[in-house]
């Protein structure tokens, strides 16, 4: 512990799962009004103790360690509860606990008609815990106990509708993929400990800067098992494909988990082991790479979709891919500076988008709704600051956060300018579909009614209630505008904070984030006038995004039609997304499934392994029946197993392996 | 040394056997109609009684007694209490799943504990024909309980095909002591190292570990060796399958690690090998073939095998440290299968109402207090971190990473990322809102004995994850006292 | 001498297990394995263990067999059916047999110099040295064997037990 005084950093994660365990174990009995009081208090202290910790940031001596005792000594290992704050803490603590509220406060009126709402709130809370606890921990052990349980939370919520099976079947998907990453985190924890003997930040990266010689090898394995990881939770390629399905949860656990919080967690994970990627260019490139491509490639596939949600969640995987270019080429700072405004706009983005679903009674599907500009308006206008936002456009957030990691792409060595170039077209392509997005929902006329004519069943009709206002478009209570308005103004101004030095601002942030995030790799090269150019260019192209949906979607909205024709091949693949999932589905899971079979069919005579030979024997035929059976043979096939498995083994112990072949 | 001394040694085991007897004397004298439950609590409070004994034993200095057959020490004391726990918890549940139509009861509560007994002296017996009398002991009291719902066919084909297959492992087991006997002329594991080392004919002494190897590999359902498990899991009662996929093979596996860790170290160049691919063969079979079940006590059948795979991980990393990781892993496992049985026990009650995975359809709502539960168990069981199934996981194959083994942690990895697939089926279908209202109707409610066996493995496998300090010390405790061959011929040390 | 008789009662053994297995009505196994058992003890006295060899004659020969038989008398078993067998018993078990039984008589064959060591006590072994081995230094196995054998009663009555 420092000298300074406790800042009682356990209240932090404790206070949301009191509130989870109030609502899990209580909540049935609660009236609605209790269950959201509970959880928003939860929430709301949390909140209120990071700003009373901001306001005495200055004071403070960094990083500022807790620990609160022992959790593991297992022979030379050990691991302890030990929270740590410094100005990456602080940050990610401010956008989780603060969009975080809002998002709760959001919820109250968005779940309002739902069954099971206490049980909503209680995973709600159970996320923050675990996303608290991933932002504080002080070694990778008790990162990987948030970063887990993240996961469990948002598994949960996904699968909320048990119901609806697409809706369990995306949890279990989600989940299952994110196993993947963390089979990569799992490796790199067990290889931090077979070299540093620890999995504490302070101690790893002490060492690691005390020993100026090591330079890849093993660290660079262990720098790809963690991205590894971050691909799955961050849903970057080749893990990206959890989180389009995730959007079967309700929207606003799209906004907090698959937006603002949890999906950003792989890019403050690398970001936090900062230390050990500069001492990997190879890790540093790949990362450069997966972000870039991916950004690249979600964004072609928003270009088509029709679910209001999916085009978000592909967004959503775009934007991550800006986050890990910056991590990529060492621009720490910006990727987390990206990750604050993006928490900002996308959250609002979603929130927004709830509204027009919750408007329109659960539709989700764009091509039926047109025209809502009159009819919402407060909605309208949010949800236009976060759309200007996300395409760049100055001086909005979305504009200095990413002009940020392009300018960084571009003054990078090596393929940088292909890094900025891909980056650039990406950011047309967000401009084009957001504003595709802006143009469906809410300007044209109304085709809600002319598909309704066709009898038309909505996507997704998750609002149980059916009452009399189940066809008027109406406008969302103020508990779900507020958070919306207030998100709404810092995507408009929180981009300020870190504007960028070259176009006359101080960069506040990134010299607030300096301290935490100190790369080697970091060289001033560019100039002024090389940034305003680069700023120019992109917003330039912003602004041909937005032209060209204009021209597509409210001038000539003719055109796409005849544009999909013509370039039939090409629209085919962008909407059954490049057929990933398919892909995935037969070189991963028919592989699997049929090594199952194998084992369970194959290996042991047909019919009597699964079970439903039994239904046959069943009735009770006494001893006679049981002979039969044992005699049809399967007791003599397990016995034959038996001998050809007690064959080969002695067969190995008699000759051995020794020195021709040691498995490791 | 007095008499009185050496029986402080084999205490557990004493009041055990007394209780058992006791047990099978006073059921003929109950009536028909006469509930046998307070056998069973008898049953419950002698355990705990053995309990508490095996614990004593920590206090005297470790040391062998009845002329060197058995040796007291933190390993057996580890093994002992993890047994004794087991079979608490199983006797827990049996008194809450006993019905009317129970039969034979007695003898059931009898077989438990006589069955504790030769576990028990697995763990501390120092002489392989000691230890085959407790892996027999308990074998067959396993084999007969397997068989006790005898009005239902599958459960006599359960108890008959294990036993028969059983006697098969066996007898591989019974002549590799021989084997070793012959080649290095005594059957005590303390003096088998030391005769290796004079010795020149280790070949028959190979043969003969290798033997011991395929006999306990069936005990331990370690693949190739696990082709019974389905079927005897699937018929057995569900309180007996929670006893025998956890204690016998904790007995078992102490035995495993007594023997290729004290009697045959010299020999490591042969078993670790053969324990790795038994590692890799057991883990991937038993994940693949859990996959597509759709019987959950087959499903659960398979995932043991899995895992006593995971823990012949640690047994190739040669330290000090993957004996530690396997006494602890033995201890997460049998916390949180235990208590999964003990769930499915109550919802399926005696006579299996529930079998495949979608009757538990509804089952969080029938019983919060039973989806909970099952929850939280299958979320152990996947490896989620804060519960003993995470801790044990990472421990083990930490240590093995430790050592080197880098292949057989990814194998693992990749398998204990497959193993969630299977288990989330069972959690999805238990929270899902049943389609049929008669899925609906109130489960029995939980009866003290169940609530107390639920509180015992739920706090088990939270303190197993959130604060193992002290069984991490036991079971660091435990592999120092093995490696470091006590071996104390006089056991004349002073007792405090 | 020793050889001659090693090899009639060692064949006789083999012919009469095989004999057990071949055969189908329960009786004329039963009546085989009598044959075992009694060449079994032959060996046993032609290594020198005559304790062990009078044991297995009055043990398995006399008490267990005659119970056998009885037992299958009164259950009055009839003949087995021949059944197929399994398709995984002939390609699994019958390898897996003949590897072992090879790879066993392999190992002995090779190693053949090396056995001998072991001693199970002078050549002929006197009560009193058995009894040291059995009620002192084996003396708690021994009585745990009294645990066995009370289980496996008490399993019989559980199972066999008429329900009510």
């Amino acid at each position: 512990m420092t000298s300074t005084h406790s800042l009682h950093l356990w209240l932090l994660p404790l206070v949301p799962f009191a509130g989870f365990l109030v609502n899990a174990l209580l909540g049935r009995r609660f009236p609605r009004a209790l269950v959201t009081a509970v959880a928003l208090i939860a929430t709301l202290i949390p909140f209120l103790q990071v700003l009373g910790i901001a306001s005495q940031f200055s004071s403070l001596s960094l990083p500022h360690l807790e620990q609160f005792g022992t959790w593991i000594a297992a022979g030379s290992f050990h691991a302890d509860f030990t929270f740590a704050l410094d100005q990456l803490t602080l940050v990610m603590l401010l956008v989780v606990t603060g969009v975080g509220f809002l998002i709760h406060l959001y919820s109250a009126g968005y779940m309002a008609h739902e069954d099971g709402y206490w049980r909503f709130f209680a995973y709600l809370n159970l996320f923050m815990f675990f996303m608290l606890t991933l932002v504080l921990a002080e070694n990778y052990l008790l990162m990987f106990v948030g970063w887990e349980g993240v996961g469990l939370a948002s598994y949960l919520l996904i699968g909320f509708y048990y119901t609806r099976d697409s809706a369990a079947n995306a949890g279990k998907k989600a989940f299952v993929v994110n196993r993947v990453g963390d089979f990569g985190f799992l490796l790199a924890m067990f290889l931090f400990i077979a070299h540093f003997g620890t999995l504490s930040f302070s101690s790893i990266f002490s060492q690691i800067t005390a020993h100026p010689e090591l330079h890849g090898g093993f660290l660079t394995a262990i720098a790809l098992c963690l991205v590894l990881g971050a691909t799955g939770k961050s849903a970057q390629i080749p893990l990206y494909t959890w989180l389009p399905d995730a959007m079967e949860g309700p929207t606003p656990v799209s906004a907090l988990i698959h937006a603002a919080t949890m999906v950003t967690a792989g890019v403050y994970m690398v970001a936090r082991t900062h230390v050990l990627f500069d001492r990997s260019p190879l890790a540093l490139s790949t990362v450069a790479i997966i972000g870039t491509a991916t950004a690249f490639f979600a964004a072609t596939v928003a270009l088509v979709q029709t679910d209001i949600k999916r085009v978000l969640a592909y967004s959503t995987i775009s934007q991550l891919g800006y986050m890990f270019l910056a991590c990529g080429v060492a621009a720490y700072s910006s990727g987390v500076f990206h990750l604050v405004t993006h928490a900002f706009f996308k959250a609002l983005l979603f929130l927004a988008a709830g509204s027009v679903i919750h408007a329109l009674s659960g539709e989700q599907d764009m091509r039926v709704m047109g025209g809502l500009r009159k009819k919402i308006p407060v909605t309208f206008w949010t949800m236009t600051m976060a759309v200007f936002a996300i395409s760049g456009l100055p001086p909005l957030a979305g504009f200095v956060s990413k002009d940020e990691i392009l300018y960084h792409a571009f003054t990078a060595p090596g393929p940088g300018k292909l890094l900025w170039f891909v980056g650039l077209f990406t950011a047309f392509l967000t401009s084009f579909y957001m504003f595709r997005l802006w143009y469906l929902t809410f300007f044209g006329e109304n085709r809600a009614e002319k598909a309704a004519a066709h009898a038309h069943t909505p996507a997704s009709s998750h609002h149980a209630e059916v009452d009399e206002h189940h066809h008027a478009i109406h406008e969302s209570p103020w508990i779900m505008l507020g958070p919306l308005a207030i998100l709404a103004v810092l995507s408009v101004i929180g981009g300020w904070m870190g504007w960028p030095e070259g176009l006359g601002g101080g960069n506040w942030f990134g010299h607030f984030l300096a301290p935490a995030l100190a790369s080697q790799h970091v060289a001033e090269a560019g100039s002024n006038s090389l940034e305003v150019t680069l700023a120019l260019i992109s917003t330039l192209v912003a602004l041909a995004g937005w032209f060209l949906a204009h021209l597509f979607y409210f001038a000539k909205p003719e055109l796409p039609e005849k544009l999909s024709v013509s370039l039939r091949a090409f629209y085919n693949l962008l909407l059954n997304k490049y057929w990933i999932d398919e892909l995935y589905g037969a070189v991963v899971i028919a592989p699997v499934l049929f090594l199952s079979r194998f084992v369970l069919k194959g290996l042991i005579d047909t019919g009597v392994i699964n079970g439903g030979s039994y239904a046959a024997a069943y009735t009770t035929q006494g001893m006679g029946a049981i002979v039969q059976r044992l005699q049809s043979g399967n007791i003599r096939s397990y016995a034959g197993w038996l001998a050809l498995g007690a064959a080969g083994l002695l067969l190995l112990t008699y000759f051995g392996f020794g020195a021709h072949l040691s498995l490791r | 040394m007095t008499a009185n001394f050496q029986l402080l040694r084999i205490l557990p085991e004493v009041i055990l056997t007394i209780a058992g007897v006791l047990i099978m004397l006073i059921e003929p004298l109950l009536g028909h109609s006469t509930s046998r439950k307070p056998l069973g609590w008898f049953a419950v409070l002698s355990v705990f009684a053995s309990l508490a004994a095996s614990f004593a034993q920590l206090g005297m200095a470790a040391g062998t007694a009845y002329y060197g057959v058995i040796q007291t020490d933190a390993f057996s004391v580890f093994f002992h209490v993890l047994i004794a726990l087991i079979v608490l918890v199983s006797l827990l549940v049996t008194i809450d799943t006993a019905n009317a139509n129970t039969e034979s009861l007695g003898e059931l509560f009898a077989l438990m504990v006589f069955g504790a007994v030769g576990m028990m002296l697995m763990t501390s017996a120092t002489e392989l024909l000691l230890v085959f009398i407790g892996l027999e002991i308990s074998s067959i009291s396993t084999y007969i309980m397997a068989g006790f719902r005898r009005k239902n066919v599958k459960s006599t084909e359960s108890s008959l095909k294990y036993f028969l297959l059983g006697s098969f492992a066996t007898a591989f087991f019974l002549y590799g002591i021989a084997l070793i006997f012959g080649a290095t002329g005594t059957t005590d594991i303390n003096a088998i190292a030391s005769q290796l080392g004079t010795s020149a004919v280790p070949m028959f002494a190979t043969i003969g570990l290798g033997m011991i190897l395929i006999g306990l590999g069936f005990k331990v359902s370690a693949a190739p060796f696990h082709v019974w498990t389905p079927d005897a899991y699937e018929g057995a009662p569900s309180p007996v399958v929670g006893l025998m996929s956890t204690a016998p093979k904790a007995a078992a596996f102490a035995v495993l690690l007594r023997i290729v860790y004290v009697a045959f170290p010299a020999l490591h160049a042969h078993w670790q090998p053969l324990l790795w691919l038994m590692a890799a063969f057991s883990m991937t079979i038993g994940n693949l073939g859990a996959l597509r079940q759709q019987n959950v006590k087959r499903m659960l059948a398979y995932s043991s095998i899995a895992h006593a795979g995971y823990l012949l991980v640690a047994f190739t990393a040669l330290s000090t440290d993957g004996i530690a990781a396997a006494s602890f892993y033995a201890m997460s496992y049998a916390a949180m299968n235990v208590g999964i049985f003990a769930v499915v026990s109550h919802a399926s009650g005696y006579d299996e109402r529930l079998s495949l995975i979608s009757d538990y359809r509804g089952l969080a709502y029938r019983s919060p207090l039973l989806g909970g539960a099952l929850g939280f168990f299958l979320i152990s069981l996947i490896g989620i971190p804060f519960t003993g199934g995470f801790f044990g996981k990472f421990y083990v194959f930490a240590s093995a990473l430790h050592s080197g083994m880098v292949w057989l942690t990814i194998i693992g990895l990749v398998n204990s990322g497959i193993a969630a697939f299977y288990y989330l089926r069972l959690l999805a279908s238990a929270y899902s809102k049943p389609t049929n209202n008669a899925l609906l109707d109130p489960m029995p409610r939980a009866s003290f004995a169940l609530l107390l066996a639920l509180v015992i493995t739920i706090s088990g496998t939270l303190i197993l994850g959130i604060v193992p300090g002290q069984i991490l010390a036991m079971s660091h405790n435990a592999a120092v006292s093995l490696t470091s061959g006590i071996a104390n011929p006089a056991p004349s040390a002073t007792h405090q | 001498m020793h050889l001659v008789l090693f090899f009639i009662f060692g064949g006789l053994c083999v012919v009469g297990a095989l004999n057990l297995l071949l055969q189908s009505h329960p009786i004329n196994s039963a009546l085989s394995l009598i044959v075992v058992m009694s060449s079994l003890a032959v060996l046993y006295l032609l290594l020198g263990a005559e304790f062990l060899a009078a044991a297995q004659v009055i043990v398995y020969s006399g008490a267990i067999m005659v119970l056998f038989t009885f037992v299958i008398m009164l259950l009055n078993a009839g003949r087995e059916e021949r059944t197929h067998g399994s398709r995984m018993a002939y390609i699994a078990g019958f390898p897996g047999a003949a590897v072992l039984l090879g790879l066993l008589s392999y190992i002995f064959l090779s190693n053949r110099g090396h056995l001998g060591n072991a001693r199970l006590g002078s050549y002929l072994v006197t009560t009193g040295d058995l009894s040291r081995v059995l009620f002192r230094d084996l003396l708690l196995p021994f009585e745990v064997t009294s645990v066995l054998i009370l289980i496996a009663i008490l399993g019989a009555v559980a199972l066999a037990r008429k329900e009510h």
